[in-house]
């Protein structure tokens, strides 16, 4: 039986009389891409600002490579390993597309509090960004301000920015949405190659990507998940059908 | 950003050449509207590091600029009438040595932004706003209700505080030492803006979210900005009370937050150089228009109101453009 990296036993939230994750319980092995797909509302990204910790969650407890992280605040859970993209792109607009990838090593190195040392001069941390931003082929973007990438270049980006802190576990909110076949292609091979060293829940709309990455796949619907299975097992389950794939697939 | 770096070096060289030639020709006024404009313009970059670089809106730097100066107030008091400021928990005298004073005023400006740090920057927004505005006026009133320090009258110290070999009464040797600090604050304020930890807390004015989600701790960074930006703003304080030789409550109110923070805005946020031309511009239309009517404030607001529709990135932005233009 595989190790669980990540283990998240009845997490919900409430606001007001609206369950928005409703004891919900999934694990992420090692070595794993687990993909959560489920319609739009149903908690998928409230789940995972729970896990990250930007939403306090009401009850329930979140296990970390068998440590207890659930009275961690965000920036804790970020420091030890839980990397994240959101939802819609969040970077650093009027920084180049290297200087955001900079700021995503500082923590990681220990540079942050380092006060009067030009950052321009550490030429193992930009030596370090450009092997990421070469994986997530934007280097030949490197100094555009990433204000001015297209939105599939940001979504890169994004995933840049996750990859750099080089974490135990990836939270991926949507990072293939928008983004042309090349794109999509080069992120399904970009995690297949990651997910050895840093296991990846991901929430993902786009189900040729979700069924040709994912290991496991749960589906979660009013706050529930409602099933947890292989790829195969969640194409033939009947509730999964009728609540979200719908019988075409 | 070359064509600001000529136009920034202009500005050093005007620093050093009105002055000098104001003591040639023997007006030692402009001399000191020059210092004036040196002491300002450190406050703003004090508060420009805050504001301008990490989009903290502090309307309570006035704070940092009055404890700045009453304590250099209050240390050469002291010193004047040799009394002593404690006599317990232990003996402190006061001082009218500069050397002695500044790192006070340092250390005192430092923890009180600490202080107000502390409380303040767990709120956002608005809210930021109106308790760094409550600190202040907090000061500002405690310092009119304390007779022993002149209370609303202020305080006179006569005699410029000392610098060893220096006579400071000179108008022209004050102002080198005014100049010497603003350098000091540029450079720093340079080095950090470009460091790793400048670029956090650059960082954090554009997505402070984004920031918290690759392990950095924002509130300490911000912290220690806000501290750091308390600190040269006390420091200015300090060298404005030498400037007049006098210190009054009216540098602790809110006006006085308000008019560095238009240093910074009429200068340029988030430029080195802004807030210095910001004070250099204040000050001039101080003296232009003052001389016609008492209330010049009313066409400095009308400048503003010009300048955040039509310029927004304040007077150095302008000359910037113009400057490409004429390229």
């Amino acid at each position: 039986m595989k190790n669980k990296i990540l283990n998240i036993k009845n997490l919900s939230k409430t606001y007001g009389a609206f369950k928005v994750t409703d004891e919900i319980t999934i694990d992420l092995h090692f070595d794993e891409i687990h993909a959560l797909i489920g319609p739009n509302g149903a908690g998928k990204s409230t789940l995972i600002k729970q896990i990250v910790g930007s939403v306090k969650h009401d009850i329930g407890s979140i296990i970390l490579d068998q440590e207890d992280i659930t009275d961690l605040t965000d920036v804790e859970r970020a420091k030890i390993g839980i990397s994240r993209t959101f939802q819609v792109s969040s970077i650093i607009p009027q920084f180049s597309a290297i200087d955001n990838i900079v700021l995503s090593l500082l923590d990681k190195s220990n540079k942050t509090f380092q006060l009067l040392k030009s950052i321009r001069n550490n030429k193992e941390l930009y030596s370090n960004a450009k092997k990421i931003l070469k994986e997530i082929e934007l280097l030949e973007k490197r100094d555009i301000s990433a204000s001015d990438l297209s939105h599939g270049d940001r979504r890169k980006l994004e995933v840049g920015l996750a990859l750099a802190m080089d974490p135990k576990v990836f939270l991926f909110d949507e990072p293939m949405a928008g983004l042309d076949e090349n794109g999509t292609n080069m992120m399904i091979n970009l995690f297949k190659k990651i997910k050895s060293n840093s296991p990846i829940l991901l929430i993902e709309h786009d189900m040729d990507a979700v069924f040709a990455l994912a290991d496991r796949v749960s589906v979660i619907n009013y706050g529930k998940i409602v099933a947890t299975g292989s790829v195969d097992e969640i194409r033939r389950n009947e509730l999964v059908r009728d609540v979200y794939l719908g019988y075409e697939i | 950003m070359i064509i600001e770096k000529i136009f920034n070096k202009w500005i050093l060289f005007f620093l050093f050449t009105i002055p000098v030639l104001g003591f040639v020709f023997e007006e030692p006024y402009y001399i000191t509207l020059t210092t004036k404009v040196v002491i300002l313009g450190i406050a703003g970059i004090g508060l420009n590091l805050a504001l301008g670089y990490c989009g903290l809106i502090s309307f309570g730097h006035a704070a940092f600029f009055g404890l700045g100066g009453y304590v250099t107030g209050i240390l050469s008091f002291h010193a004047l009438n040799s009394e002593l400021i404690f006599s317990w928990p232990f003996v402190t005298s006061g001082s009218s040595d500069m050397l002695v004073i500044w790192p006070i005023v340092i250390l005192s400006s430092a923890f009180l932004a600490l202080i107000i740090g502390l409380l303040s920057l767990r709120t956002t927004g608005v809210y930021f706003i109106m308790i760094t505005l409550a600190f202040a006026q907090m000061l500002y009133f405690f310092a009119i209700s304390w007779p022993n320090y002149g209370g609303e009258d202020g305080l006179s110290i006569y005699m410029r505080n000392s610098l060893p070999m220096v006579n400071t009464m000179d108008p022209l040797s004050f102002y080198f030492i005014c100049l010497f600090w603003l350098l000091i604050v540029i450079f720093i304020s340079a080095m950090l803006i470009n460091s790793s930890f400048g670029m956090a807390f650059q960082a954090i004015k554009q997505n402070e979210e984004r920031v918290k989600s690759v392990g950095i701790e924002t509130f300490k960074v911000k912290l220690l900005v806000f501290v750091i930006s308390g600190t040269i703003t006390g420091l200015a304080g300090s060298l404005y009370t030498d400037l007049n030789r006098f210190i009054s409550p009216s540098v602790l109110n809110w006006q006085m937050s308000g008019e560095i923070m238009i240093f910074v805005i009429l200068g340029g946020i988030a430029r080195l150089y802004g807030p210095l031309v910001g004070a250099a511009f204040f000050i001039v239309l101080e003296q232009t228009l003052g001389s016609y009517t008492e209330n010049w404030q009313f066409w400095l607001g009308l400048i503003l109101i010009l300048e955040i529709l039509y310029v927004r990135t304040g007077i150095l932005s302008l000359f910037e453009k113009k400057l490409k233009y004429e390229k």
